[in-house]
């Protein structure tokens, strides 16, 4: 059994709506306004840019650039410094932040390409694993 | 109906452990009150920004100060509270709903903050780790990609801005800093270090509004027409846009222009919202007040310092000012009106017609940001 289906079974997701697990492999769910087209991470209730209210789940690639970085030093308590955080541009046209692992901090560079990746971030109250994303830098297709 | 700024005050900007936010708040007011030489009690409303200042702050200020009984409304919208207040009452003279209103700004920020601020714990955003400071140092990261800004002349901003502030007696800052002491300052998010970011602080500032009507009456040597004082939200962004450029500055900017009839060309200096040395960068560009991706080279150069060419917060700013929240787009004000009436002291702009002051504040996921506002004042 994989990591991530073993951590399926009984993950807590870290936001509902916004990652699912299927077949073994977690996808990142974004929205698509069924009337123009455009592409959201998270969705809005209601389209920005024609109003349309028809949005339907779209699942967003698992591969991206990063379009800027910053390693932060200081931080809230819930988190431990230093951690990378990314801005990350997938190829459906929506940026999606995130903490990017599996590299030295001095190594991110803007255009560099990652992949998403989905881990354990934190526990919920009852003990049970929260699941959320990372990006990881990628490895050769 | 025009609307004059008849009354301006401020308390010194910094850490006041011994004082609380009603107590900043009333020592603002009567000060602004006082200079406006004005009777309290033809006071018809007051608007009260705070962001953390916690239930009817306001309410607590005008018990204090022989005011109560009048309406007032609390305004939340982050860093751009107290400037919102100020609209509010704006708008409200503008209706020709009364000639004589307060507007205050205040925050005890030491009381609740350490270190960073962020969205907030229930943002999407704010979840996965990001801070304020990790906003703008992934936009500076974009300005030094796309136009090959450098780590230096972002650290001359600060250093341009806490030297205004040591002319500044209100002023947290009161020591000029050096850009070796900016880039010798600790990380906070790279390439931000501490002296990038404004601090932490306590304060309160006040202004008295009037109508056309009153400030025939009170004399106009001292009032300060507030030609325009635009707020917009930001939209959310669709696709992938830079995030070395603000289009929610850009479109607040434009609209406040647009009211004042006057262009950025006419201005002759500005307050801007600099909560880190990059976010100058960012407001002034947006602003339209130097070409966009110029501005650090320039302000290196010295155009922006007082003297310069357009010099851009000359009473600190946030860097060397200080800035408690709710009080800083008042503060602005504040230092409009001085700059404006000539009362600005060591930091005196020469000549001064039309000054700008500019806030955003606030962050949420998939918007460029939460509130933004341009005030334009002119002699
Ligand atoms: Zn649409």
């Amino acid at each position: 059994m994989s990591e991530v289906e073993r951590v399926s079974e009984s993950y807590v997701p870290f936001r509902p709506g916004l990652l699912r697990f299927e077949g073994g492999r977690g996808v990142l769910v974004g929205g698509r306004c069924r009337s123009c087209g455009a592409v959201y991470f998270p969705a809005p209730e209601v389209c920005a840019r024609c109003q349309g209210q028809d949005l339907e789940g779209v699942d967003l690639s698992g591969r991206g650039t990063v379009y800027t970085y910053t390693v932060v030093r200081q931080s809230t308590p819930e988190f431990r410094t230093p951690y990378v955080l990314v801005y990350v541009d997938l190829p459906e046209g929506v940026r999606v932040l995130g903490q990017l692992v599996g590299c030295e901090p001095e190594a991110v560079r803007v255009g560099m390409p990652v992949e998403v990746v989905f881990e354990e971030v934190a526990r919920d109250p009852q003990g049970r694993p929260v699941v959320g994303w990372r990006f990881h830098p990628a490895t050769e297709a | 109906m025009d609307v004059y700024v008849v009354g301006a005050g401020m308390t010194k900007f910094g850490k006041h452990p011994d004082r609380d936010a009603v107590d900043l708040a009333v020592e603002a007011v009567n000060e602004a009150i006082r200079d406006a030489g004005v009777d309290r009690r033809r006071i018809q409303a007051a608007y009260c920004g705070h962001v953390y200042g916690g239930m009817v702050l306001g309410q607590k200020v005008l018990a204090r100060t022989g005011l109560a009984g009048i309406p007032l409304a609390n305004v939340e919208n982050a860093c751009s509270s107290g400037a919102t207040a100020i609209r509010e009452g704006y708008l409200a003279i503008r209706a020709g709903e009364y000639d004589v209103v307060l507007a205050f700004g205040v925050e005890h920020l030491t009381t609740r903050f350490r270190g960073a601020l962020t969205p907030g714990e229930e943002d999407l955003e704010g979840a996965l780790g990001l801070t304020m400071p990790a906003v703008y140092a992934m936009r500076a990261v974009r300005h030094m990609t796309e136009f090959g800004t450098t780590r230096e002349e972002l650290a001359y901003v600060s250093v341009k801005n806490k030297r205004n502030a040591s002319l500044n007696p209100y002023a947290q800052f009161q020591n000029p800093v050096t850009v070796e002491d900016v880039l010798n300052s600790r990380p906070i998010a790279d390439p931000l270090r501490l002296l990038d970011c404004c601090p932490v602080s306590d304060g309160a500032a006040a202004v008295v509004l009037a109508s056309e009507r009153v400030v025939g009456e009170l004399g106009r040597s001292r009032a300060v027409r507030l030609a325009a004082a635009s707020l917009r939200t930001g939209t959310v962004e669709v696709g992938l846009p830079s995030m070395a450029f603000e289009p929610l500055t850009r479109a607040t900017a434009q609209d406040a222009y647009e009211r004042a009839g006057v262009g950025p060309e006419d201005v002759d200096f500005a307050e801007v919202h600099d909560c880190f040395s990059i976010a100058e960068v960012l407001r002034v560009e947006g602003l339209g007040l130097y070409p966009v991706g110029e501005y650090p080279k320039r302000a290196a150069r010295g155009e922006a310092d007082i003297g310069g060419r357009l010099p851009i917060n000359p009473s600190g700013g946030l860097l060397g000012k200080g800035h408690p929240l709710g009080a800083t787009g008042v503060a602005q004000v504040v230092e409009l009106v001085r700059q404006l009436r000539g009362e600005a002291g060591p930091r005196q702009i020469e000549g001064a017609r039309v000054g700008l002051a500019h806030c955003r504040g606030g962050k949420a996921a998939g918007v460029e940001g939460a509130a933004c506002t341009v005030l334009i004042a002119t002699r």
